[in-house]
């Protein structure tokens, strides 16, 4: 921990999520400025306020820079933006990035804001380029491998160094479903038992359909500003940005250094430092999980619990209220929404909303300290950021 | 050619400056390793230089087409319209003997058939004039 790294020096002032799951009708840049407007709204300031804005990639609305796309859409002219592409974990580089870019003076109030429309927006040409375009045209598109296999291996992987089994990966979609039976507005709450996973049809090996994350439609929105300008505006319960950390490990699925444990541990390790807490100090968490053995990695990889026990921990209720780290009490990307890159979004809506404490029966009680960890790829990208209340400064 | 017949075909691999002499080697039946003179990291993925070293004093050798299955996963759901009809598919990493690991396909079996750990050997299978793909059947 050192003085000069943004630990504590820019804070969450506002959240807003668009209407998510089947929202046919509305273009990504829609989505996105309709999840801004409630960002501002609940950070009390006008557009006039931003100066910085980040985004990324929608398959629906294909611009090169979506950043600005969108600035032009919502009727803004920011000094700072970028669209930024390192897949599912883009979400928490915004924060880091934003972040950074702040604490360095580049903007004030920078809007992090990504959507797309998945589910109703694709036209099939889209949707097969969503499938594909990211896997490399000479030495794997060739074989046909789906993004879902690359994840496939590394569970699989994982079940055969650690005895993991289908059963503790399926316990991570019904503890999922059960968070989202309580999300107002989740895009599948209907319950699930373990059984109801394994009979839902393959995939890719190891998963069944229900290992498998959904596919929607929505957007979220957050405003960034300085912990100081947050103070002047009067903001009730600013959320700061305590830690940050990214690691890219390989670009090929062929060449990740090790299929069971990711750049999560580097990435997690770098924002511990930097808040000054560990793994056993967080309260909640929002693990990416675009599947099921995903979330089992990454409880271990985040420190939650020592490597290849991950399924255990879950089987034992650890991802869920009365366990050790309650994660994405929202449902997740399994249960509530997963639009693509913004996915992870949802994540950063949660964690902030129970740092805020405004979750109502889904609130885990005395939440200050939240963890969200990002990653996509294969497991290619990953970043994770750390947020805290004022208490935990 | 709309679009739609497009997703119907196959992606075939468009050789680049790094990656010519693997798929020319493919062509001839070998497949082609790039083993450093400096450090004798041994790499599949083609490039002008060591991953490890920098170097750029690289050589091609045939691999011996010997490997192990490092992990594998049956693909149910096509990655669109032009693989549907080869559902189940098994996709392997396998670990070549000589140290690189890669991606590919199972041949030659069933797909359940497939373990961890499995030996398996190279076979080349001509795809057409140009295009020639490692894949693997069981040793």
């Amino acid at each position: 921990m050192s003085d000069s790294t943004l630990r504590g020096k820019v804070a969450v002032i506002g959240i807003g999520l668009s209407p998510v799951g089947k929202v046919p009708g509305r273009s990504p840049l829609w989505l996105a400025a309709d999840a801004a407007k409630k960002a501002l709204a609940d950070a009390g300031l006008e557009k006039s306020d931003l100066d910085g804005v980040l985004s990324c990639h929608a398959f629906a609305s294909p611009f090169h820079r979506f950043s600005v796309a969108f600035s032009e859409y919502f009727g803004i002219q920011p000094t700072f933006s970028n669209t930024l592409q390192v897949s599912g974990a883009t979400a928490a580089t915004m924060f880091n990035i934003g972040a950074a870019a702040i604490h360095g003076g580049l903007a004030k109030v920078v809007l992090a804001v990504a959507s797309d429309s998945l589910m109703t927006g694709l036209t099939p040409d889209l949707a097969l380029r969503s499938l594909t375009e990211s896997r490399d045209q000479q030495y794997e598109m060739p074989f046909g491998i789906p993004v879902a296999n690359t994840f496939a291996m590394t569970a699989h992987r994982h079940m055969k160094e650690f005895g993991t089994t289908a059963e503790q990966l399926a316990e991570v979609a019904v503890v999922q479903r059960r968070h989202a039976a309580r999300t107002p507005g989740a895009q599948q709450t209907t319950p699930i038992t373990v059984d109801d996973v394994l009979n839902s049809g393959w995939v890719t090996t190891p998963y069944h359909k229900l290992d498998c994350s959904l596919i929607s439609d929505g957007g979220a929105a957050f405003i960034l500003t300085s912990a100081e300008h947050a103070r002047e505006l009067g903001i009730a319960k600013p959320i700061y940005i305590l830690g940050g950390g990214e690691c890219y490990t390989h670009e090929h699925i062929f060449l990740m250094p090790s299929l069971t444990t990711t750049g999560a541990v580097t990435s997690s390790r770098m924002a511990y430092e930097m808040a000054g807490y560990g793994p056993k100090d967080m309260h909640v968490a929002g693990v990416y999980d675009c599947f099921t053995g995903t979330v089992i990695m990454m409880l271990e990889d985040l420190g939650f619990c020592p490597k290849g026990e991950g399924g255990r921990f879950v089987a034992d209720g650890q991802m869920t209220y009365g366990g050790q780290i309650p994660s994405n009490t929202h449902g997740g990307l399994l249960s509530f929404a997963h639009s693509g890159m913004p996915g992870s979004l949802f994540h950063f809506h949660e964690v902030i909303a129970q740092l805020r404490g405004q979750c109502g029966e889904r609130q885990v009680r005395g939440a200050e300290l939240g963890l969200v960890h990002s990653l996509g790829a294969g497991f290619a990208t990953n970043a994770t950021t750390i947020l805290g209340t004022e208490n935990t400064l | 050619m709309t679009a739609t017949d497009d997703a119907r075909r196959k992606p075939l691999p468009t050789p680049d400056a790094d990656s010519a002499a693997l798929w020319r080697g493919l062509r001839d039946g070998v497949l082609l390793l790039q083993h450093c003179g400096d450090c004798r990291h041994v790499q599949y993925y083609q490039q002008g230089m060591c991953r490890q070293c920098g170097s750029e004093n690289l050589s091609h050798r045939a691999a011996s087409g010997r490997g192990r299955v490092h992990s594998f996963s049956v693909v149910h759901r096509a990655p669109g319209p032009a693989f549907k009809d080869d559902t189940p598919y098994a996709v392997l990493l396998v670990d070549l003997e000589e140290g690189p690991r890669m991606v590919s396909t199972y041949t030659g079996g069933k797909p359940e058939d497939v373990t961890f750990d499995m030996d398996v050997v190279l076979v080349c299978e001509r795809i057409d004039d140009t295009t020639t793909l490692p894949r693997f059947r069981r040793a």
